[in-house]
């Protein structure tokens, strides 16, 4: 019915109503996109960016690409990048000193210059008698179906175009496969090979396990030193790295003898 | 539901489906065969399918028609410049299978996923085995090399686009030695690479919203319908230049080709530098003569500018570069301005000119790159060119090769690069530009300049006392070399066959 | 409402895409940068598909985003095997070659 009420070319108000809702908000996630410091709140505001994109494309009656668009772009491109940020480090954040004096200006410019001249070359073009004064639309091309069309399309008109970009996927593949599969040079050790190395090596405890932590420990504190049974220190019981700073403090203090052992009794 | 099923002339584009089967395979050898054996297979695949691609390509002569749907285009232009990548490929292929320079083993790492200096890459180095994936990349680039200038709408363009692009962007970075400057070239060719592919993209859009279709025919028609002056096309064929431009380094978006240059492993910058740019032009030629040449008191100026600066600037620079590899990427950069202004001069002339151009500089850019991988020191390879001091003494005949590929360069006669810039230049005056003319002509004499200061600097030079030495070419780089020179004097000495041969090419269907 | 507000959105989109790929510094977000860039052209695509009637710009979004996923899968493979070499990903610390 509301088709019937419009002239050609323009949309409906719940589009519209839609539109100027959305639009604003796409438009400041964007820009908040490139100003915010950390880059996980920019995968966010993109991810959001890019949902709010496939609202648009369903209201432009382009369903199926809305839901590709979700499927895919937000699903699972911005799922990787969000991935890559987390393996790259989440609180990681641009540092604000420029090391090429004036590029931010420079730069700020340009690309100023640049949506000036997209945005004037759209206003004047479409705004007059140009292109969008007779918007098709697409109730013709989508008479079988979206799907169906895009199909028809795809399979016929731009086959070639789909077959190439299988060569596209195999090498975004192997690429992946070539820089990040770390292969190791050597077989792993197996558990007995590491069993038959430590009683060739012959310590002092080849075949029983170690004791369980806290079963010789003197104190809670980390840097006193367990005693095993002939008195000596134990030499796992404190970190290395306290070792090497020369942190660790005696035991005796803290040892118990007997009288305080006749005390607590 | 009219669904009509499409017609895929096979015979026709056989060599993109020969070169994109043999990589396929390649990642199946990758896959299923043992180790050792991988390195012979791969080779053996590569180098045996580009043969058959260009076989296919010969036995296209003289088509003329659009195929599959109108996405792809076979006519003269594209099997002249489908051949040519073809050649030029086995020159690359040749070189990037090379195993004889490298002490360790070839010019790739062994392992790309080890940290650069950690205890597993020496382990992996140590071992002798190579990443043979690169040559599936390689034989995947040269697919979408092959469909550049073939595509018939923007978006095989585009698809072919990224197609040559990503498999180039990851063999820049499975350098042996030096691999954080290799990762670096990697990293900085995919970032512009990236952003100048989302520019042609929003260009195409802007060219599909004025003409309806993204069809080159298709456009070239609403062009001439509507008299096209509209504002959206006009910024929609701005952005579209803007991504092909970066492709061959025009002078504002050049920048990344010194790094990646400079960073990648030689053979990859011999293969890319030779081929990338063929490829690119030759989208170019099609775009500009075939999709919009209604609008061409448009961009003539714009190019003609492009030209101008990419010509000047581009010889500028290289005069004061230090290294051998830079120093070649500039001239690089300073050629494209030279074939930018054999595309300008919209005339049959134009386009027979460039045709030759790319011919003769692609055989060039490998022969020199090749040589570029002989002169090694301790560290690998020697590119300072104070190390170049006196390199004729110690071997008398690679020097002596090297200056005929710079002369080529420089444009001297009896090689081919003098009968490439004479065709350039003389299509580019009969179109009436005489500017670009005499600034060409300036620029070569600048550019010869430094060209002419590396002969002297080799051939009259004292040698350093602890200087590279140059390694005596094993067979492979031999062939390269052989072939890429012979090439070079052919074309310079008896080039009428070639000139007839592409005069009867030299021109487009739509 | 005219369709062409679609447009004036996606050239804002792109611009400002534009702009975060020249002034931010993660290699990251950079990249990213680039998506949104990408996003902005296929909204473009799809509104001139409404406008001229055919279905071939949404063809061409669908293109892109395929295109794009395997760009960002290489892309990201690269920036990861940077980062595990220097520890950062930031492209003021990658400087090694210069002019």
């Amino acid at each position: 019915m509301n088709t019937l009420a419009l002239s050609a070319g323009l949309t409906g108000a719940p589009e519209a109503v839609l539109f100027w809702i959305l639009a604003p908000l796409i438009v400041l996630a964007a820009i908040g996109m490139i100003l915010v410091k950390k880059a996980v709140h920019s995968a966010l505001l993109l991810a959001y960016i890019m949902i709010s994109l496939a609202i648009f494309y369903i209201a432009q009656d382009a369903p199926f690409l809305g839901v590709v668009q979700i499927v895919v772009y937000t699903g699972a491109v911005m799922m990787l990048f969000l991935f890559i940020l987390m393996l790259v480090g989440v609180d990681s954040a641009d540092s604000l000193v420029e090391t090429i004096r004036g590029q931010r200006v420079v730069a700020l410019l340009a690309g100023l210059s640049l949506g000036a001249l997209l945005i004037g070359a759209l206003g004047r073009s479409l705004l007059g008698a140009g292109i969008a004064g007779g918007a098709v639309g697409l109730d013709q091309a989508n008479s079988g179906g979206n799907v169906q069309g895009l199909a028809t399309l795809l399979f016929s008109r731009y086959v070639w175009a789909f077959e190439v970009v299988s060569a596209l996927l195999i090498t975004a593949a192997l690429g992946a496969m070539v820089l990040g599969h770390r292969e190791r040079p050597v077989p792993r050790r197996t558990q007995r090979q590491l069993s038959e190395d430590r009683f060739r090596e012959g310590s002092e405890l080849p075949g029983a396990p170690l004791p369980s932590p806290g079963v010789f420990s003197r104190h809670n504190a980390v840097d006193i030193p367990a005693l095993l049974p002939d008195g000596s220190p134990a030499p796992t019981s404190v970190s290395r790295v306290i070792k090497a700073r020369g942190d660790v403090l005696p035991t005796a203090p803290f040892e118990l003898n007997k009288e305080s052992q006749g005390e607590q009794k | 539901m009219n669904f009509h099923v499409p017609v895929i002339q096979y015979a026709e584009v056989l060599p993109i489906l020969i070169v994109l089967g043999a990589a396929v395979l390649g990642v199946l050898v990758e896959a299923f065969i043992p180790r050792s054996l991988r390195y012979v297979f791969q080779v053996v695949i590569s180098l045996g399918s580009i043969l058959l691609a260009f076989v296919a390509v010969v036995r296209l002569h003289g088509t003329s028609h659009v195929a599959v749907e109108g996405s792809v285009v076979v006519d003269g232009p594209t099997l002249f410049l489908q051949g040519t990548l073809l050649l030029l490929a086995i020159g690359g292929v040749l070189l990037i299978a090379e195993r004889g320079l490298d002490t360790g083993g070839s010019a790739f790492t062994a392992h790309a996923a080890t940290l650069p200096g950690s205890e597993a890459e020496r382990t992996a180095l140590a071992s002798g085995i190579i990443q043979t994936e690169v040559f599936p990349l390689t034989l995947f680039a040269l697919g979408g090399m092959l469909l550049f200038p073939a595509a018939g709408d923007l978006v095989t363009m585009f698809v072919a686009l990224e197609v040559l692009s990503l498999p180039l962007y990851l063999m820049s970075g499975l350098a042996r030695r030096r691999r954080l400057l290799s990762q670096e070239a990697a990293l900085k060719y995919f970032l512009l690479g990236a952003f100048s592919s989302a520019f042609f993209l929003y260009g195409s859009a802007l060219i599909y919203g004025y003409a309806g279709t993204v069809s080159l025919s298709g456009i070239r028609e609403a062009i001439s319908s509507n008299a096209g002056n509209d504002l959206v096309l006009l910024m929609g064929v701005a952005l579209v230049t803007v991504g092909l431009l970066f492709k061959v380094s025009a002078v504002p978006f050049h920048a990344w080709t010194p790094d990646v240059y400079q960073g990648a492993p030689t053979p990859v910058t011999a293969f890319m530098a030779a081929c990338t740019k063929v490829a690119a032009f030759g989208a170019i030629l099609r775009l500009f003569y075939v999709g919009l040449s209604g609008l061409r008191w448009d961009w003539r100026p714009m190019l003609s500018g492009v030209a101008i600066v990419t010509m000047v600037l581009g010889v500028i620079w290289a005069l004061t570069q230090t290294d051998m590899k830079r120093m070649l990427a500039y001239s690089s950069i300073a050629h494209a301005g030279f074939i930018l202004t054999g595309v300008v001069a919209v005339n049959k002339a134009g386009l027979e000119g460039s045709l030759f151009y790319l011919a003769a500089y692609g055989f060039t850019t490998i022969g020199a790159f090749a040589i570029v991988t002989l002169v090694r020191d301790s560290t690998g390879e020697a590119t300072h060119l104070s190390q170049w001091s006196g390199l004729a003494r110690r071997s008398p005949l690679v020097a002596s090769t090297f200056a005929l590929f710079l002369l080529a360069y420089a444009g001297i006669p009896l090689t081919s690069g003098f009968v490439a810039k004479f065709a350039v230049f003389a299509a580019a005056y009969s179109s009436g530009s005489s500017a670009l003319v005499i600034v060409g002509v300036l620029s070569s004499a600048i550019a010869a300049f430094f060209y002419i200061r590396v002969i002297v600097l080799m051939f009259f030079a004292e040698p350093k006392e602890d200087g590279p030495t140059v390694v005596v070419p094993p067979i492979m780089t031999t062939a390269a070399i052989t072939l890429a020179a012979s090439v070079t004097l052919v074309l310079g000495v008896m080039p009428s066959s070639v000139l007839d041969l592409i005069k009867s090419a030299a021109r487009f269907t739509f | 409402m005219n369709p062409a507000n679609y447009l004036f959105v996606s050239a804002l989109l792109f611009t400002i895409g534009a702009l975060g790929v020249l002034t931010r510094r993660n290699s990251i977000v950079i990249f990213m940068c680039v998506e949104l860039m990408l996003n902005a052209a296929n909204l473009a695509f799809v509104t001139f598909a409404r406008i001229q009637g055919n279905l071939d710009g949404q063809v061409i979004a669908f293109f892109t985003m395929v295109v794009a996923a395997c760009e960002v899968v290489v892309g990201l493979a690269i920036i990861v095997s940077i980062y595990r070499s220097r520890r950062s990903a930031s492209v003021d610390d990658v400087n090694l070659l210069k002019f």
